[in-house]
């Protein structure tokens, strides 16, 4: 039964493959949601029962130990918060609805894979896996070319960059001889003097920073937001950004305590806040917005890897958790209140406060977690970073980083004004949630004040996560 | 510094009264205003209840810090839900408690977006509870934050001149303070090497050198600094003074000014008693260029809420001087400013609100012997001009008398400089008192209703607590003095 440790993976080839024979048939967007929300529950019970598994599998290539469970049981709650706002999928003809969850599911299982790799050729066949997915789903969305721009951008910026990590791959090699990652955690912190395995490490860093939408890998990611569709958006936003915080902090682990790469870490860390953050106050696009702000929050995020220390890898791990359940909060609205997929400009939410009370406040807590306003989850996850930053000693880092969010809070509280101060130009009419929708929505800001207020057992769990990494 | 455990926790009651009334206001539909109104006074009135107990019952012969709450929260960090009270903090816990009662009772005739706005005045004042008590850095902070951000929309939502540039920026302003403040807290945190961040732990002498006492206590002085009204960052708080709705103006300038001096007092010279020595001189040049430009600044002003919004900045300049000295006295006197000028601003605000609610302007030219119009109301504003001015009598008379005293000791010019400014402060209070209180009656408001009982009702409660620790001003001293003199006595000298 060596196999049955792969219980989420298997699920979720299975999830895909229920969908590839839905898309033989006839079309029927009902059908496809119900099937894919009972199976996104079934797929957050199967990972999650799996969450304590340990092994390894193919001569220690795939590792199934608590740091990949744990992002698995992310993934899979990401996959069902994304399937949550499908209820509606306005943005894509009915007919590509089956072929939209089943790149979903290939997705999802691609970045499972991913998190479990220990190998370099597997885990660049599992990025190439979630990479494919996503240049397909992008596209899907229904309207007049501009998703076919996002769709073209992505895909060339991220084979350009698959090219890059590639070389990286093929360099570590040459000056390791070996592609097991844990072999090479042994030999990389004697070998890193040498460039071709510091530039090796960089470069595969890169595909993840692609991943990650961080400076100066980010372009693809305001056409992305913007082009894609709304719930695309969501799951580009929260899942693959919390894939790509994880296997940061896996490889860079691997050179754990090199200062040069460290530096090269904190230049774009600082570049990336920066950008993002400027970038962002001008924007009047609401996903937009959010693109610049992950932008930014790349860099906060790198912040707790590049630290390099145990409380710096936990907190990354934190902040991914925080992050999932901000960015979700904020596309939550943008799909109810662009309720026919169209995209939505910040002052179409003007007036929300009276059209939804419970969004409204919701679309608040969640800017004010991502502008890293107490008692949020956001907030929490920043100090436990700075803090992991502090001990290795770089205090004008977390300064850069402070300075940073109060710029950014001006973009946020921007949201919230118009949320709760402007009137629209014309009577819009009053947004009606289904009891679900109002359960999610009533979830999600107790997950985040909660989450902020009482951060001990996630962040034991972190901490026990990367436990495995070291 | 003794602790005593709580048999009953007090202070977390109050901050849960607090909770509690926001949750009740989130249930109440939005149209029942009345109802909202009730829920808020019944909470309010709990929370002021408690504190006051607790003011009451804190053992004066034992003195240290009762009422103490400490629980684990995240351990791998060292991060304590601790709460407790000494002599420092139970008058800021008193006074928030009396202005945030007295602010729901002036909003009374609010129209409009009720249910919202007292929900916000809870979630401010939850914070500013929480701050007062808190000994723990992490939780501090976490209060801080939650103190600023409502000031936003109620600010930008229920005030009145040029809100949305007054409320955005306060917003910036004091949160660029908190960006200061958050890399100083995480900085002491971890280079005492104690993984911690309990206040009692990290201010034992010899945790922290010299050298990182400096340099925290530079981040925590412009940090808190900002939000305490220090020239020259004290821009921001004229504007929104000036742009808040009467009970927010009462709270921000009344309470949340206090939130930055305390922060000052409570993480930077606790924590860093050197770097407090060290800086002093800064903070007493500031201090006084402060006072004086307070003074100056407000003589030139036709906006009432202006003239009150630069007296602020100059009393706040006292609390500088007096935690400048580095001496008990001072210390002592900088404590008692902070609550009588809380007061004492408050019914200045809360006088005022009555009289631009009733008029719709609060421009000296326009107004003109009001007494005559409403004499109770010009009454109350009057009281506390008088107070304002430091008259005899009043609770803001003995702290400026004990900052003096101590300053004019410690730096006889400066002190010297501070106290004729504070003469011409004289000259500009009875200058707002005679244009707008006497002279020409302004027909226009002729037929304006006097203050009725029920909306005098707050005004009185902060006149009565005003005389009554003018005349028994050692109700407050003594309490003060059993936290001041243990903590000077323990400075390493």
């Amino acid at each position: 039964m060596k196999w049955s440790i792969l219980g989420p993976e298997i699920y979720f080839l299975a999830v895909a493959a229920v969908f590839f024979i839905f898309s033989l048939t006839r079309p029927n967007g009902r059908r496809d949601f119900k099937v894919a929300l009972i199976l996104a529950v079934l797929g957050v019970a199967v990972t999650l029962a799996s969450v304590l598994r340990e092994g390894s599998l193919v001569d220690g290539a795939y590792q199934v130990d608590l740091f990949s469970q744990v992002f698995k049981g992310l993934l899979s709650v990401g996959f069902f918060l994304v399937v949550c706002l499908c209820s509606n999928l306005n943005g894509i003809q009915e007919r590509r609805h089956s072929e939209f969850f089943l790149l979903l599911a290939t997705c999802t299982l691609g970045m499972m894979l991913l998190v479990s790799s220990l190998e370099l050729l597997t885990l660049y066949v599992a990025l190439e896996l979630t990479s494919y997915s996503l240049y397909a789903l992008v596209p899907l969305r229904s309207g007049a070319g501009q998703q076919m721009e996002a769709g073209i951008k992505y895909f060339l910026i991220g084979i350009s960059t698959s090219a890059l990590m590639l070389f990286g791959l093929a360099c570590l090699f040459g000056a390791a001889q070996t592609t097991s990652i844990s072999e090479l955690a042994l030999k990389l912190p004697g070998l890193l003097d040498t460039p071709m395995a510091f530039i090796g490490l960089l470069l595969t860093l890169c595909g993840f920073f692609f991943k990650l939408a961080l400076f100066p890998f980010h372009v693809w990611a305001p056409g992305v937001y913007q082009g894609a569709a709304n719930q695309v958006a969501a799951f580009v936003a929260t899942a693959t950004k919390v894939t790509a915080m994880a296997m940061l902090a896996r490889l860079v682990s691997m050179g754990d305590g090199n200062t040069s790469l460290a530096h090269v870490l904190i230049a774009l860390a600082i570049l990336s806040m920066t950008y993002g953050n400027l970038v962002a106050l001008i924007q009047r696009d609401f996903k937009r917005l959010l693109a610049y702000s992950a932008i930014a929050h790349a860099g906060y995020a790198l912040i707790g890897i590049l630290s390099m220390n145990p409380n710096g890898y936990a907190a990354a791990v934190f902040y991914a958790f925080a992050y999932l359940a901000m960015t979700f909060t904020c596309f939550l609205v943008v799909v109810k209140v662009a309720s026919d997929g169209r995209d939505l400009a910040i002052v179409h939410l003007a007036g929300l406060h009276r059209r939804s009370p419970l969004l409204a406040v919701a679309l608040m807590v969640g800017v004010l977690s991502l502008g890293g306003i107490p008692p949020t989850i956001g907030f929490t996850g920043k100090f436990l970073i700075f803090t992991a930053a502090m001990e290795r000693g770089y205090f004008l880092l977390v300064l850069i980083a402070m300075i940073n969010v109060v710029v950014s809070l001006y973009y946020y509280i921007m949201i919230v004004k118009t949320a709760f101060l402007l009137e629209p130009a014309e009577e819009l009419p009053a947004i009606s949630l289904s009891a679900p929708a109002k359960i999610l929505t009533a979830a999600m800001i107790i997950v985040i004040i909660a989450g902020g207020l009482f951060p001990r057992y996630l962040f034991q769990l972190a901490r026990a996560a990367v436990q495995a990494l070291l | 510094m003794t602790m005593e455990l709580a048999s009953f926790p007090y202070l977390s009651s109050i901050l849960l009264s607090c909770l509690l009334g926001l949750l009740a206001i989130l249930l109440i539909p939005r149209e029942q205003e009345s109802l909202v109104k009730g829920v808020s006074l019944v909470f309010s009135g709990i929370a002021l209840a408690l504190s006051i107990y607790v003011y009451c019952a804190y053992d004066r012969a034992l003195g240290g810090l009762q009422f103490v709450e400490k629980v684990r929260w995240v351990e791998p960090l060292g991060i304590h839900y601790f709460n407790g009270a000494d002599g420092f903090n139970l008058p800021l816990i008193l006074l928030t408690g009396i202005v945030h009662f007295t602010g729901v009772l002036t909003m009374w005739e609010l129209r409009g977006r009720v249910k919202e706005f007292f929900a916000f005045a809870f979630v401010l004042v939850l914070g500013v509870f929480g701050f007062f008590m808190s000994m723990d850095l992490f939780f501090l902070f976490v209060w801080f934050d939650v103190s600023l951000f409502p000031m936003y929309p109620l600010i930008a939502i229920w005030g009145t001149t040029r809100k949305e540039y007054g409320a955005l920026k306060l917003f910036l302003h004091v949160l660029a303070g908190s960006a200061l403040v958050l890399p100083g807290i995480v900085y002491l945190g971890v280079a005492s090497g104690l993984q911690t961040f309990d206040i009692l732990a990290l201010m034992q002498p010899g945790v922290l050198t010299p050298g990182q006492q400096r340099f925290a206590f530079f981040l925590f002085y412009f940090g808190f600094g900002i939000l305490a009204g220090v020239w020259p960052f004290h821009t921001w708080s004229p504007v929104g003074h000036v742009a808040a709705p009467t009970s927010v103006s009462m709270i921000h300038a009344g309470v949340l000014m206090k939130v930055g001096a305390f922060g000052i007092l409570r993480v930077g010279i606790f924590l860093c008693p050197l770097g407090w020595e060290f800086w002093a001189p800064v903070m007493a040049v500031l201090a006084t260029i402060g006072i004086v430009y307070g003074v100056f600044v407000g003589l030139t002003q036709t906006d009432l809420k202006y003239v009150i919004a630069f007296s602020s900045v100059s009393h706040m300049g006292i609390v500088g001087l007096g935690l400048s000295t580095v001496t008990a006295e001072g210390l002592t006197g900088a404590v008692f400013q902070m609550f009588a000028h809380g007061i004492m601003t408050a019914l200045l605000f809360s006088s005022l609100g009555y009289i631009y609610d009733k008029t719709h302007t609060k421009l000296m030219p326009d107004l003109g012997g009001m007494s005559r119009v409403m004499p109770v109301a010009s009454g109350y504003f009057i009281v506390a001009a008088l107070a304002g001015m430091g008259v005899p009598g009043f609770a803001s008379f003995w702290a400026e008398v004990t900052v003096f005293i101590s300053a004019l000791k410690v730096y006889p010019l400066l002190g010297a400089f501070a106290i004729c400014a504070l003469v011409l402060s004289a000259l500009y209070m009875l200058r707002v008192v005679q244009r707008t209180f006497y002279g020409q009656r302004n027909e226009r408001y002729a037929h304006l209703p006097d203050v009725s009982f029920g909306l005098g009702l707050p005004r009185m409660i902060l006149v009565a607590v005003m005389v009554l620790f003018g005349l028994f001003p050692r109700l407050m001293l003594d309490l003060i003095q059993t936290a001041v003199i243990p903590f000077m006595g323990g400075l390493p000298r």
